[in-house]
């Protein structure tokens, strides 16, 4: 009885990391704010087209016509591509419009934070940019959202 | 100096037309990553059933070198494949990693669970035949036991915890941080 008792009590940590490892490669909350939605709306300035996360950097418009720097985080190069986004449907300077959640760290060095949940295209159409699973907001943005 | 160094040689990966790909890829970095994380499952596993059964938790009925000795060679394959893997993790990102706090402190709870290992077939070694069917290891391989898990429960944690850039140094970690993870002043890629 005692064994089994050590056993299980050794076994659950380690379960609990691996499935915890399994479930999202990077969990949304342990970067990102929930309640810090953001719009951005703006000229590409730079893509990192990288594993494990594709950055989108862009000049967001101001209301007073300033722009500011973002980066907005999104899934793997592969999941972006199912989603219909590949480097060549973004071609640096072209207008879009994208919709996520700011990083807790808003210190914007050196650029402001997001994890960008859907993304409006030059062409008019729209994507999901975000990675499913992470435990990012169900926003209806991720169409495996149930 | 050391850090230096490193962060030459990592930049010199960096701009290796493979590297680029990997990082960039659709699907090597994926498969790669997912074939390291599930030969964790298959030598973790394997190794805990064996300390386990040292420690007299699992499989008591069970002669524990026998155990040991049918256990180790699927493990080492196991070991294998995720060190070649982890390599090339490494190959895709290898200025970030090279200067990250979390793969820094995986790589010395590795060495230590590698000194641990020799240590403990050593001890086996000299252990002789008698203790076989007893429930307990003798002491000193107990000991071993603990240590692997342990090194090895590290090892998950802060393998996982290299997704995180808490510490990284385009974050200007704190003075202590930033000279263990080997940040170097002015430097312009991450």
């Amino acid at each position: 009885m005692r064994k089994t008792t050590a056993v299980i009590a050794l076994a659950l940590p380690l379960a609990l990391i691996v499935s915890w490892r399994a479930v999202a490669h990077h969990a949304f909350s342990a970067e990102f704010d929930k309640e810090a939605p953001v719009t951005l709306k703006g000229k590409v300035t730079k893509i990192e087209w990288i594993n494990p996360h594709a950055w989108i950097h862009l000049a967001a418009e101001q209301p007073d016509g300033t722009t500011v720097a973002w980066m907005v985080e999104g899934g793997t190069p592969n999941t972006l591509l199912r989603a219909g986004i590949n480097r060549n449907s973004l071609p640096i300077g072209s207008e879009i419009n994208v919709r996520g959640y700011q990083a807790k760290n808003k210190s914007c060095e050196p650029a402001c934070k997001a994890n960008g949940r859907d993304i409006t295209l030059p062409g008019g159409g729209k994507a999901f940019m975000g990675s499913s699973g992470t435990g990012a907001p169900k926003d209806g943005s991720d169409p495996r959202d149930r | 100096m050391l850090n230096e160094l490193i962060h030459q040689a990592a930049l010199w990966l960096d701009n290796t037309a493979a590297s680029t790909s990997m990082h960039e890829s659709f699907y090597v970095y994926n498969w790669v990553e997912t074939t390291h994380v599930l030969t964790l499952t298959l030598s973790l596993g394997l190794l805990l059933v064996i300390d386990l059964r040292m420690l007299g938790l699992a499989f008591t009925n069970l002669p524990a070198t026998r155990l040991a000795q049918r256990l180790q060679t699927p493990m080492f394959l196991g070991f294998a494949v995720m060190f070649i893997t982890g390599m090339a993790l490494f190959y895709a990102i290898p200025v970030r990693s090279s200067q990250s706090l979390w793969l820094r402190i995986k790589l010395l709870l590795l060495l230590a669970a590698l000194i641990n290992a020799l240590v403990f077939h050593r001890h086996l070694r000299n252990a002789g035949p008698d203790w076989n069917n007893a429930v307990k290891a003798p002491l000193s391989l107990r000991r071993g036991a603990w240590m692997s898990i342990g090194c090895w429960v590290g090892v998950v944690i802060c393998g996982r915890l290299i997704a995180y850039d808490w510490f990284d140094c385009s974050k200007n970690p704190a003075p202590l941080i930033s000279a263990f993870v080997g940040c170097i002043n002015g430097q312009e890629q991450f």
